[in-house]
């Protein structure tokens, strides 16, 4: 029996991205479980002004692709450690944008991904989440 | 090694009352993965349809029976995907979610989809063990 | 020490492997203990090229593929933890389910299936998370 994985949650350095925090909702960006990092779906909430962006699904890939850097990256990872994406598109027609942007983010050995069409909430264009390994 | 966590009540057992082909979760790496939870009786496995809250605390009831007979709990959830039949219904996800994972919630996300049986929330979990 | 992250198996896509152009998704990853398989539409594996048909038999397509690419990773069916099911229609859920129930033996993974729109006309995708 293998003895019990620590876990904690992480935060983003950048506080205006701790969307857990600053909406008062049931969870956390991300928990760190022995050696996998497990994040929170992200949307497209602009770093400087906490606000969340509603512009072409580029610049929201692009944004929330950055802040899931960043969120990594505050974990001590980085998004070359990511080994699962989930991608969730308000409009399946934008898949071929979301590929161009996305692209930019794993240029290299990218990880694995499963994307799809959902409902989302608050007019975003995109949600996205990820399993990592934290070193 | 990939180990089975039993139903620890027969109406958790989704394969015998409706043939689902899964295992209630399944132990690994460190890590509990668990089959979607429905707001079913545990000892029947009479499916309880119901307002989203009253499904919900079926669900986190469920949940807690399945982890704990595991040597877990719903402290050590890591991951959870929320899934609802509506967005509309987010805050009252919240509102029942809340009180069950007050003391350092995993990640979550929420996914708006269709459920099995027209069931109004499903929870899709990950548990440290 | 930092947990052990490769690309095992980069596409399913003969022509990808070779490309640049491909989607930025790889096929099979290891990270740690645990194999990450990407969501899976039904593909002839030979050519490449999406195969439609119903969801029972595009569902017997991916996990035909599904098979060979934990195999080749040194894993198998048998060492599936979890799948995760993304349904066109979630009236298909039985019908899929009869299939599936015919790839994996004694004790099954644990599964969640939901309904959902999927691209490029996929009745069905399926991925999971396997042990090395």
């Amino acid at each position: 029996m293998t003895a019990k994985l620590p876990r904690s949650a992480i935060e983003p350095k950048n506080p205006r991205l701790n969307v857990s925090r600053s909406a008062n909702l049931p969870h956390v960006p991300g928990i760190r479980v022995g050696p996998y990092i497990f994040l929170s779906g992200m949307g497209p909430i602009d770093p400087e002004t906490g606000e969340r962006n509603h512009g072409p699904i580029a610049e929201q890939i692009r944004i929330t692709l950055a802040n899931m850097r960043h969120m990594l990256e505050s974990a001590g990872s980085s998004l070359e450690r990511v080994v699962r994406v989930h991608v969730v598109l308000a409009d399946l027609a934008d898949m071929p944008e979301m590929e161009r942007v996305y692209r930019e983010f794993f240029p290299i050995e990218p990880p694995a991904r499963t994307a799809w069409s959902m409902q989302l909430r608050f007019g975003n264009g995109c949600e996205i989440e990820c399993v990592a390994l934290a070193t | 090694m990939r180990k089975v966590v039993a139903a620890p009540l027969p109406g958790l057992d989704l394969r015998q009352h409706y043939g689902h082909h899964q295992s209630p979760a399944i132990r690994a790496g460190g890590l509990i993965f668990c089959s979607g939870m429905l707001p079913i009786d545990p000892q029947t496995g009479e499916r309880l349809h119901g307002t989203l809250t009253s499904e919900a605390h079926v669900i986190f009831a469920n949940l807690k029976l399945l982890l704990e007979s595991a040597g877990s709990s719903l402290d050590r959830l890591v991951q959870v995907h929320a899934l609802i039949y509506d967005s509309i219904e987010y805050d009252v996800l919240n509102r029942v979610y809340r009180q069950y994972v007050a003391s350092g919630p995993p990640a979550r996300t929420v996914w708006t989809a269709q459920i099995e049986a027209g069931f109004k929330v499903e929870l899709d979990v990950i548990a440290a063990a | 020490m930092s947990s052990r992250r490769e690309v095992i198996v980069a596409s399913l896509f003969a022509r990808d492997r070779a490309s640049t152009f491909g989607p930025a998704v790889s096929t099979l990853v290891r990270g740690g203990d645990f194999l990450f398989v990407s969501g899976l539409a039904a593909v002839d594996p030979d050519s490449g090229e999406r195969v439609r048909g119903t969801t029972a038999s595009e569902t017997r397509q991916i996990l035909v593929n599904l098979k060979q690419l934990l195999e080749v990773a040194g894993s198998s069916l048998d060492k599936v933890v979890k799948v995760n099911v993304l349904l066109h229609s979630m009236l298909e859920a039985p019908n899929m389910n009869d299939v599936y129930a015919r790839f994996f033996r004694e004790p099954p993974p644990a599964r969640t299936v939901c309904g959902a729109r999927l691209p490029d006309d996929a009745k069905v995708i399926i991925e999971c998370t396997a042990l090395v």
